[in-house]
């Protein structure tokens, strides 16, 4: 409408319709009518002088922007298809129109008319030509029903959804009815997780309190074990050597008789003793200090090998046996034998 | 591999013209096949550099390259990287399919994608949709439909359903697009304010404008010419394809105690869209 009354008003209004802003300046190289000396009005002769009235001008384009702030402030009420404001701020500008002579002015019906028509839009997308309407309000209180707001006695008309207490689970309750209006695809997820990175380390820890002790463990053992062997090593060959004495000791009283070697050999107070005497003796004879040979009733008698028949023995062929002893056998001895006491006496130092 | 293919692709790129619509011909066949199986999931008419310059002989060598294990491998690997992608809800790129999977197996692409849709629906039960054909961009729907009367899953319901089902319904009982003050003065009735933190959802202005418009359930769209700036509320691509407006319907009739087919602008398009849907 306002372009038709443009069209009508003839070409001086022209480029109008370019420039937005408000007061906006159109220089163009046109001569006529775009004079930025809007206020003193010194323009070609094209524009007569009542049509440059700066006073008016200034009254329409205050007039303008009047209608403008009323459109932008009272958005919301202008679409509301109950009233035709709109159509009333269009017949406004219209009449407004009839007076516009420059683009300044013609810059802020356009201004005007840009607000007009998004809103004439808005306005239009609102009508529903048929069905029932939907008004969000009455939405949000069916929503708060079914998420189970306990609505209070006392509520006032207006402030009824800001009362009432709404439970825990409200939110829930309307999720779990609104995913059949989805067909999300189920998120992709482990079903027994997945592998965390975090036990390794406690471990680890574990592992070093672990090993730290046991070095310092074998460390201490070394040096345990080298005194006890020498010790052993030392304890058995004294301990030879006093078998080895107490030998000569009883083949000095009588030469002639050998010794039962099972008479020697075990202590009927001790079956520890009698294996120890068993394997110290067996040292002395696989040294050649002492001979065994089974004497007329094949019993083993043991001798103390002379000086000079080392030499021979080692030249002599060996024999090896294997003796073994159980406490059954032990005993059955000390029965046959009659033994009473132990020919090796034992030792005064006992092992530590 | 990669930068044998750029100096391969330069050196048909004068056959480029020739070479393209040589593959076309060859494709379109089993293009027409495979639209009529299953919902668009591959693209011939790429505008994607990336994928454009493969001539129907680089297809033929990638095919021959590779052996049946090796490709079956490689389909397994875009199955998991889609179905991983597809936790956060956020779309997901064909480009990023590409740079992170397939890879050199670039030439038989379209054969590798086939049969991806083939076993997310075989499979799976599900769906890989284009909800973009021209920038291709894909989701994971579900292919099942859910029963009324069973639970929809085991896991409790997550409340940004609900949040969400709220804008969607709002939005399209009111004809598909709204300004976003609708959609805050509601949530502000449900006791959800965007100016404060939520105990459920907190930031709430931020999961409706940032997470929900990034996952493709919302648009937020400035509107022009307003001063301050507004802006307004539309379906999202996702929420074209995951949500039946029909259901959104049913439910909002339930809430009101209306026959949903009394609002016969919003029940015809929910019929259409269903149908529609189905069809596909």
């Amino acid at each position: 409408m306002s372009d038709s009354r443009r069209r009508s008003k003839g070409s001086q209004e022209e480029t109008a319709g370019t420039s937005n802003g408000l007061g906006g300046r159109n220089r163009s190289e046109r001569a006529c009518d775009m004079g930025d000396e809007d206020d003193t009005g010194a323009g070609p002769s094209a524009i007569s002088d009542e049509d440059d009235d700066p006073t008016r001008r200034r009254e329409i384009r205050s007039k303008y922007r009047d209608l403008i702030n009323q459109v932008q402030q009272n958005r919301e009420d202008m679409l509301n298809p109950a009233n035709n404001k709109l159509t009333d701020v269009l017949e406004e500008a219209n009449k407004l129109f009839a007076n516009v002579r420059q683009a300044r002015e013609a810059a802020l019906d356009a201004q005007l008319l840009v607000l007009a028509t998004d809103l004439g839009k808005e306005k239009a997308s609102q009508l529903h030509a048929e069905g029932s309407a939907f008004d969000p309000s009455a939405f949000a209180e069916h929503l708060l029903s079914f998420m189970g707001l306990n609505r209070l006695e006392d509520e006032s008309g207006q402030d009824g959804n800001l009362e009432g207490y709404l439970p825990q689970s409200a939110w829930q309750r309307l999720a779990k009815r609104s995913e059949y209006c989805f067909k999300t695809a189920p998120s992709f997820h482990y079903i027994l997780g997945s592998f965390l990175a975090e036990p390794p380390p406690p471990r680890q820890r574990v592992e070093r309190q672990r090993k730290a002790p046991s070095k310092e463990a074998k460390r201490m053992m070394p040096t345990q074990l080298k005194k006890m062997e020498e010790s052993n090593q030392e304890a058995t060959e004294r301990e030879v050597e006093r078998i080895l004495g107490c030998l000569q000791k009883y083949f000095a009283d009588d030469p002639e008789e050998p010794i039962s070697y099972y008479e020697f050999v075990i202590d009927p107070n001790s079956f520890s003793r009698t294996v120890e005497n068993i394997f110290h003796m067996s040292f002395l004879i696989r040294d050649g200090l002492v001979k065994m040979n089974l004497d007329k009733y094949g019993l083993p008698c043991i001798a103390p090998v002379e000086e000079g028949e080392v030499e021979l023995g080692g030249a002599a062929v060996r024999n090896q046996c294997v003796i073994s002893i159980n406490q059954k056998s032990w005993r059955e001895i000390i029965e046959a034998f009659d033994i009473k006491g132990a020919m090796i006496p034992p030792p005064e130092v006992l092992s530590q | 591999m990669s930068i044998h293919f750029v100096s391969v692709s330069c050196v048909y790129y004068s056959q480029g013209s020739i070479a393209m619509s040589q593959k076309k011909k060859a494709v379109s066949a089993s293009q027409n096949k495979t639209q009529r199986r299953s919902q668009v999931c591959l693209d011939e008419d790429d505008e994607d550099a990336h994928f454009s310059q493969i001539t129907s002989s680089q297809v033929q060598r990638a095919r021959e390259h590779f052996t049946p294990v090796q490709i079956d491998r490689k389909v397994a690997e875009v199955v998991q990287f889609i179905l991983i992608k597809d936790q956060k809800k956020i779309p997901i790129r064909r480009a990023d399919i590409g740079k992170h999977v397939i890879k050199e197996y670039k030439g038989i692409y379209t054969e590798i994608m086939n049969r991806v849709c083939r076993t997310f629906e075989q499979v799976f039960g599900l769906q890989l949709v284009e909800i973009d054909p021209k920038n291709h961009i894909y989701i994971l729907i579900n292919k099942l439909e859910p029963i009324h009367g069973e639970p929809v899953s085991m896991r409790p319901g997550n409340p940004k359903t609900g949040l969400l089902f709220v804008i969607l319904s709002v939005i399209f009982m009111k004809g598909g697009v709204i300004k976003e003050n609708l959609v805050w003065n509601t949530l502000k009735k449900l006791r959800v304010d965007p100016g404060e933190k939520h105990d459920e959802f907190g930031d709430v202005k931020k999961v409706v404008t940032d997470e929900f418009v990034r996952q493709k359930y919302l648009e937020y769209v400035k509107i022009p010419h307003t001063e301050p700036v507004e802006y307004e509320f539309r379906w999202g691509l996702r929420a074209e394809k995951e949500v039946s407006k029909l259901k959104l319907l049913e439910f909002v009739g339930e809430l009101f105690g209306q026959d949903p087919q009394s609002w016969t602008q919003q029940f015809r398009e929910a019929s259409t869209a269903e149908t529609s849907s189905q069809r596909t």
